[in-house]
């Protein structure tokens, strides 16, 4: 670290501007995670939400949300199981509605037993259950289209006319669009029923409430799940593969490594290039330090260790804005952002490790420099 | 003896484009002696330096320092035996940027794997006072003159404490008077620290303080002898 600091200490201004590239990289890096994340999390922010270990889907290759269908017996046959703790149907519809203030949006109707481990409850107003068109609303319908407690939403096609009861302070959704928590007998009616409901005086039959969308489960570590699901007919997933169900989750997140891995490749590029140069530059007096005896392997450890003491300090800086300006736009935006403190020390780790490698490739020249340089007429 | 170059030839490049750099050169330079081999550009001079100093493998032929034949080592071995044994002078420009003028003395400490201790930091010192720069020791190179610079590089080849001083023409970019001042103070260094010096230069005009001289031309190196000079160096050295 002998030259390695005077080094820093003697061309500043040529590592100062190279560690704003570097805090700039890690900075990009740890925002860019965040907002992606952010906006993949509105995608799963409903089913991350709920208290389950697994979701039991209708048995099938690549089971989706969009596609699944479960009946009674699975859901109760679930709840019969050994190491089972809890056991509910939850049912999963999109619907295109109007709001009582005339404005069109596009919602997510989950039906559930109101009570049951998976019923959100509310923080504003009532939870569902007391009313049974009574519904409560996640946070992006109360912040893009200003529904409030007492107003109404009609369904599209089905015209069937939700009651809001209660409103939720979280972005619960799926696939990008805000859950709406109904009591299971209305989401039934509104997804399998006739239009504008049952005729006046009548109801409709018993067949339409077996149906659901997944078995939402609470499973013991020692629960043999795959034996469950064989008799069930079901395919009962973790809660990150539960992810995966939900439509193009998997496509964002993958886009998400994409940028990741480009930020990183231009970190490594950025950092071997400008100690490619810094090297050339000190082409002359890494002859003359060789030819007064010093070895390839001391020079090498010697420039590593600059690296490193560069990286670790542009790349502290970088994620500690990145942190600071995460927690700003979490606390005084709705931006989509997450911060993930594991994700952020990844990110840095990442940089740093990039760093490196670009800066080893680089410093391998030392190796080539030939000490007679040193000697001027044979220079 | 202390450097002994024994029927050393040297030939670079390849096919056509050979050259005979050193034919067939032998000297020998005893302890606390200052050897000044002259000649013109071209002759083989900074050929034999690099030679001497392990830079380049002779062709044939052996050197030995304190008796050790570097020829028969691998590069890291010569490298080893360089940082230990010789101390390198070179051309003015030759000191590392980035460094005070103590630094570049301690480097020597710290490129033979030790860090500076106390001891070492006192003979830096002592080093610097000797070349008359103990005032300059913070300074880097571009804050000092070229004679200080080339003072410096004197007072860093002997960090280490080396037998074998080899030193690349030492005045070529400083003006006669600082010329006369550095290879006076290389001469009374000589003599103090009992190390064998090899000094190659055109400068007929340094002659004064060396102890022998050779010509070299063309590779082939005559007989040293004393230097053809009336009176000895000059009074103020």
């Amino acid at each position: 670290m002998f030259l390695a600091l005077r080094d820093l200490t003697f061309a500043k201004g040529r590592f100062l501007l190279m560690a704003a590239v570097i805090v700039m990289v890690a900075l990009m890096m740890v925002l860019l995670t965040g907002l992606s994340s952010g906006l993949v999390d509105r995608n799963i922010s409903g089913i991350r939400a709920l208290p389950t270990t697994h979701l039991a889907f209708e048995y099938d290759d690549k089971p989706t949300w969009s596609n699944s269908m479960v009946e009674r017996a699975m859901w109760e046959g679930w709840a019969d199981q050994p190491g089972v703790m809890a056991s509910t149907q939850l049912g999963n519809t999109m619907f295109n509605a109007r709001t009582s203030k005339g404005e069109p949006v596009t919602l997510a109707l989950w039906g559930m037993e109101p009570g049951s481990f998976i019923d959100p409850g509310a923080d504003i107003g009532q939870p569902i259950g007391d009313d049974p068109y009574g519904v409560v609303v996640s946070r992006m319908l109360v912040a893009e289209n200003n529904v409030e407690v007492g107003d109404t939403i009609v369904l599209d096609r089905v015209l069937t006319e939700l009651k809001v009861v209660g409103l939720l302070d979280a972005h619960n959704n799926i696939a990008h669009t805000p859950i709406v928590y109904a009591p299971f007998r209305l989401w039934a009616e509104a997804s399998y029923g006739p239009p504008g409901g049952p005729p006046e005086g009548e109801s409709l039959p018993d067949i339409l409430y077996d149906f659901a969308t997944v078995v939402a489960l609470q499973l013991g570590e020692t629960t043999e799940i795959a034996a469950i699901d064989e008799q069930l007919f079901t395919v009962a997933l973790d809660k990150p593969m539960s992810f995966v169900a939900s439509t193009g989750y998997k496509a964002e997140r993958d886009s998400v490594r994409i940028n990741q891995g480009f930020l990183l490749v231009i970190a490594t590029l950025i950092i071997g290039a400008f100690f490619s140069i810094w090297t050339i530059q000190r082409t002359q007096e890494i002859g003359l330090i060789k030819a007064l005896g010093a070895s390839t392997g001391y020079l090498v450890r010697d420039a590593l260790a600059q690296v490193s003491l560069l990286l670790a300090v542009a790349v502290t800086c970088g994620v500690g804005i990145g942190y600071a300006l995460g927690d700003l736009i979490v606390d005084g935006t709705d931006i989509p952002y997450v911060i993930d403190i594991d994700a952020m020390l990844i990110s840095g780790a990442l940089v740093f490790g990039g760093g490196l490698v670009g800066a080893f490739l680089a410093v391998r020249r030392i190796a080539r420099i030939d000490p007679i340089i040193a000697l001027g007429q044979l220079r | 003896m202390t450097l002994e170059v024994d029927s050393v030839s040297l030939v670079l490049g390849d096919g056509d484009q050979q050259v005979t750099a050193l034919d067939k050169v032998s000297l020998v330079v005893g302890a606390g002696t200052l050897c000044a081999v002259m000649g013109p550009s071209g002759a083989g001079k900074s050929s034999l330096l690099a030679v001497c100093g392990g830079l380049l493998p002779p062709t044939s032929g052996r050197i030995k320092i304190e008796g050790k034949d570097m020829t028969a080592l691998k590069e890291d071995e010569r490298a080893r035996l360089r940082r230990e044994r010789v101390g390198f002078i070179f051309q003015q420009s030759n000191l590392v940027a980035a460094l005070t003028a103590m630094d570049q003395l301690l480097l020597m400490s710290h490129i033979n794997g030790r860090k500076p201790d106390r001891s070492a930091r006192e003979r830096a010192g002592q080093l610097l006072e000797e070349v008359g720069l103990k005032h300059r020791a913070g300074h880097r190179p571009h804050q000092m003159s070229g004679g200080e610079r080339q003072r410096v590089g004197i007072a860093r080849a002997l960090m280490n404490d080396p037998s074998v001083l080899l030193v690349d023409e030492p005045t070529s970019m400083l003006d006669h008077g600082r010329g006369r001042e550095v290879v006076g103070l290389l001469a009374k260094q000589t003599e103090e620290y009992g190390v064998a010096t090899l000094m190659v230069t055109h400068d007929q005009a340094m002659l004064p303080w060396a102890d022998q001289v050779a010509e070299i031309e063309d590779g082939f190196l005559g007989s040293p002898h004393r230097p053809d000079i009336d009176g000895g160096p000059p009074d103020d050295s």
